[in-house]
């Protein structure tokens, strides 16, 4: 009884203010505050119209969706050496491969910026992000990844190579089809995770901010509070969206190999 | 039969670990050949070798006088049945059987889906094409696995270990339809397995590997009857191991008929002839049909140039032929093998044989048309095993029961 108790208090802790996002999106006050007053979509219209918002979109979309490509390739090369390859300080590599995972991202965000700027002396913008992003997000690529390479059968590509095949067409036929749900899933945790990180793209963001960082000016506007209250219900439908098909899409890849589920990130 | 295969000086290295010493095979067109050996012996990598999946350090591979020493997978005239099938899950069974026709541009695409449906006839899985191949049994799996690979005519059928991962009756019934098939075909099988019961009846010749060198290599009788060393007598079938001292050595101008001489051999002999290894293993899958007890096989008709006379401990004196000492005749200890069903326990009413001795039995194991006895003889280290048949009116002794037990001077082997 008392665990049961404990759960839901928690669950509430959890996601109380995240159901608070929308409540307050859809509220007709420019202030954060009970009781609602009326409901309204003003705030889902401003948005529409608003083109440094829109701006910032459009970085955020194509710094997430290189990422996703980026990290994911990445991924798949360390996943499959990973399960397929053995080689001397396989399992140290593996972990150093793992390491930014738990690495603070101020941390990172702060010696990138030392590095690009002081050392390198190149100039902050997308790319700069992009690379930043790439080394957060390969550990998730790969520890996804690695499920779908280590499911499957080392066998299957040398049977394509034995019935005639060469080396690529074996991948590209049996290997590919076969981790494709991984790759899907790779990709959209990937994208998910690069759309909503603040820290890195704050300190290395050029002239035209992301879209966390656009938010983050934002809030010093407090009129503008309940339009970043709108945003913010948008990304957290899109983020939930994104990582259930990411989840849908990782099941059906163990199923498809016929392997045991030994549980993923949701 | 033309060599098909010949491997001269093979050695594989994986460090400083080696996985294949000095490896010298040659294997014949349309032979059935089983590498057989316990895990980690060797014998899948040789096969991998022979694959192409492994390079080798040292030492030459060449299938029909063509040295594959450059050669990959996909140029070799070999295909594999691996052990997990392999089998590509996100494939029609049709389009797992097709797979390896698509680099091949002799075949007609027309021709294909008879091909395909020729191949899934021959093992038995016609009208199955359509079926996604994740939903198959294991059976059915191997089945698709074997269409897989024969439908490209290779010149060598590799199968590892193809039988371990279905059930007993299941892999006897497989066993069976393999040698159909194989002769079939008449493509060259390369079979390896670590179960020495499948690789004898399965078997043209077999060659035992321990340790990455291969310990004998033999057809299934030689290898049965005539092991060269007690490590091949240890791993093939049963064998009682009991110390014995060589007396004496003598000359042709000894009582040269003693080892050949008459005499019946005492309770059943072993299975003599591949065929003959098919019928029993039918017979096993449809029993009932013999239960009359195996004839006597022909007595070994060279003749024996030199005798040994050996005290065996507890059961007596035997005068063997050198022949039976694969590892050289000398005086001195030695150690007498005997096989369980070259022993037998006499019972009432059978006339008394050339050699035996009064025994205590230990321990009984029934295997419905076998019984295995443990029998303690005096001065006997250890309990003799003792294979006898079951047959009608023949009562299943209990433990500690007496009973008289004979022995053949014809039926041991000396290490």
């Amino acid at each position: 009884m008392s665990l049961r108790v404990y759960a839901i208090a928690y669950l509430i802790f959890l996601y109380a203010p995240i159901v608070l996002l929308p409540l307050f999106a859809f509220n007709d006050a420019t202030i954060i505050a009970f009781p609602l007053s009326g409901f309204t979509t003003e705030w889902f219209s401003a948005l529409k119209t608003n083109g440094s918002l829109h701006g910032a979109l459009t970085n955020s979309l194509i710094i997430a969706g290189c990422t996703a490509v980026f990290s994911t390739l990445l991924g798949m090369c360390a996943a499959r050496a990973a399960a397929m390859s053995h080689f001397p300080g396989k399992g140290g590599i593996t972990g150093f491969v793992m390491l930014p995972l738990v690495l603070p991202e101020i941390i990172v965000a702060v010696s990138l910026l030392v590095i690009l700027r002081q050392v390198l002396g190149l100039d902050l913008g997308n790319w700069t992000i992009i690379m930043a992003h790439v080394l957060i997000c390969t550990p998730f690529s790969i520890a996804i990844l690695n499920g779908a390479f280590g499911n499957l059968d080392p066998s299957m590509e040398e049977a394509a190579l034995d019935l005639g095949e060469s080396r690529w067409s074996a991948f590209r036929l049996v290997t590919l089809p076969l981790v494709m749900p991984g790759i899907i899933s790779s990709m959209l945790i990937s994208f998910t995770i690069s759309l909503d990180e603040f820290i890195i793209a704050f300190f290395l963001t050029g002239s035209d901010p992301t879209l966390p960082v656009y938010i983050w000016g934002l809030l010093r506007f407090p009129a503008q509070l309940p339009v970043v209250m709108a945003l913010g219900t948008i990304l957290v439908a899109l983020s939930i969206i994104l990582l259930t098909i990411a989840e849908l899409f990782r099941r059906r890849g163990i199923k498809r190999s016929g392997a045991k589920d030994t549980g993923g990130f949701l | 039969m033309t060599d098909l295969i010949k491997l001269r000086g093979v050695n594989k290295y994986y460090g400083t670990y080696h996985a294949l010493r000095d490896i010298d095979l040659t294997i014949r067109a349309g032979e059935f050949f089983s590498l057989l050996g316990p895990s980690g012996c060797g014998k899948t990598t040789l096969l991998r070798v022979i694959a192409g999946f492994e390079g080798v350090s040292a030492g030459t591979v060449m299938i029909s006088d063509r040295d594959m020493a450059n050669v990959p997978p996909n140029q070799r005239p070999t295909n594999m049945v691996f052990q997990s099938y392999a089998i590509f899950p996100h494939l029609t069974v049709a389009e797992n059987v097709a797979f390896g026709l698509r680099k091949r541009s002799d075949i007609a695409k027309s021709a294909r889906a008879g091909l395909v449906e020729e191949a899934l006839e021959m093992v038995g899985l016609g009208g199955y094409g359509k079926r996604a191949a994740h939903a198959l049994s294991g059976g059915q799996r191997q089945r698709v696995a074997l269409a897989r690979a024969l439908i490209l005519k290779p010149k060598v059928l590799l199968l590892d270990e193809p039988l371990s991962a279905l059930d007993k009756k299941m892999r006897e019934h497989m066993q069976v339809e393999l040698i159909r098939l194989q002769r079939h075909v008449g493509i060259t099988f390369i079979l390896v397995t670590h179960d020495q019961e499948e690789a004898l009846v399965m078997s043209d010749r077999i060659a035992v590997m321990f340790a990455g060198e291969i310990g004998q290599m033999d057809d299934p009788e030689t290898l049965y009857r005539r092991p060269k060393s007690r490590r091949v007598a240890e791993f093939i079938g049963k064998m009682n191991f009991l110390p014995g001292q060589v007396v004496a050595l003598s000359g042709t101008d000894a009582k040269a008929d003693v080892a050949t001489g008459a005499g019946q051999a005492p309770g059943t002999v072993p299975p003599n002839r591949t065929n003959r290894l098919l019928t029993d293993l039918m017979d096993k899958i449809a029993p009932g049909t013999d239960t009359t007890e195996d004839t006597e096989t022909p007595a070994d008709t060279a003749p024996a140039p030199e005798l040994m006379t050996v005290e065996i401990a507890g059961l007596g004196t035997a005068q063997i032929s050198v022949d039976q000492a694969p590892e050289g005749a000398k005086l001195g200890d030695a150690a007498v093998g005997i096989r369980p069903e070259t022993l037998a326990i006499l019972f009432e009413g059978e006339s008394p044989k050339r050699h035996e001795c009064p025994g205590v039995v230990d321990e009984v194991v029934y295997y419905g048309d076998m019984t295995y006895y443990d029998v303690r003889i005096k001065d006997v280290p250890q309990p003799l095993t003792i294979a006898m048949k079951n047959l009608i009116g023949r009562p299943v002794l209990e433990v500690g029961a007496t009973c008289r037990v004979a022995w053949d001077d014809r039926a041991l082997v000396l290490f």
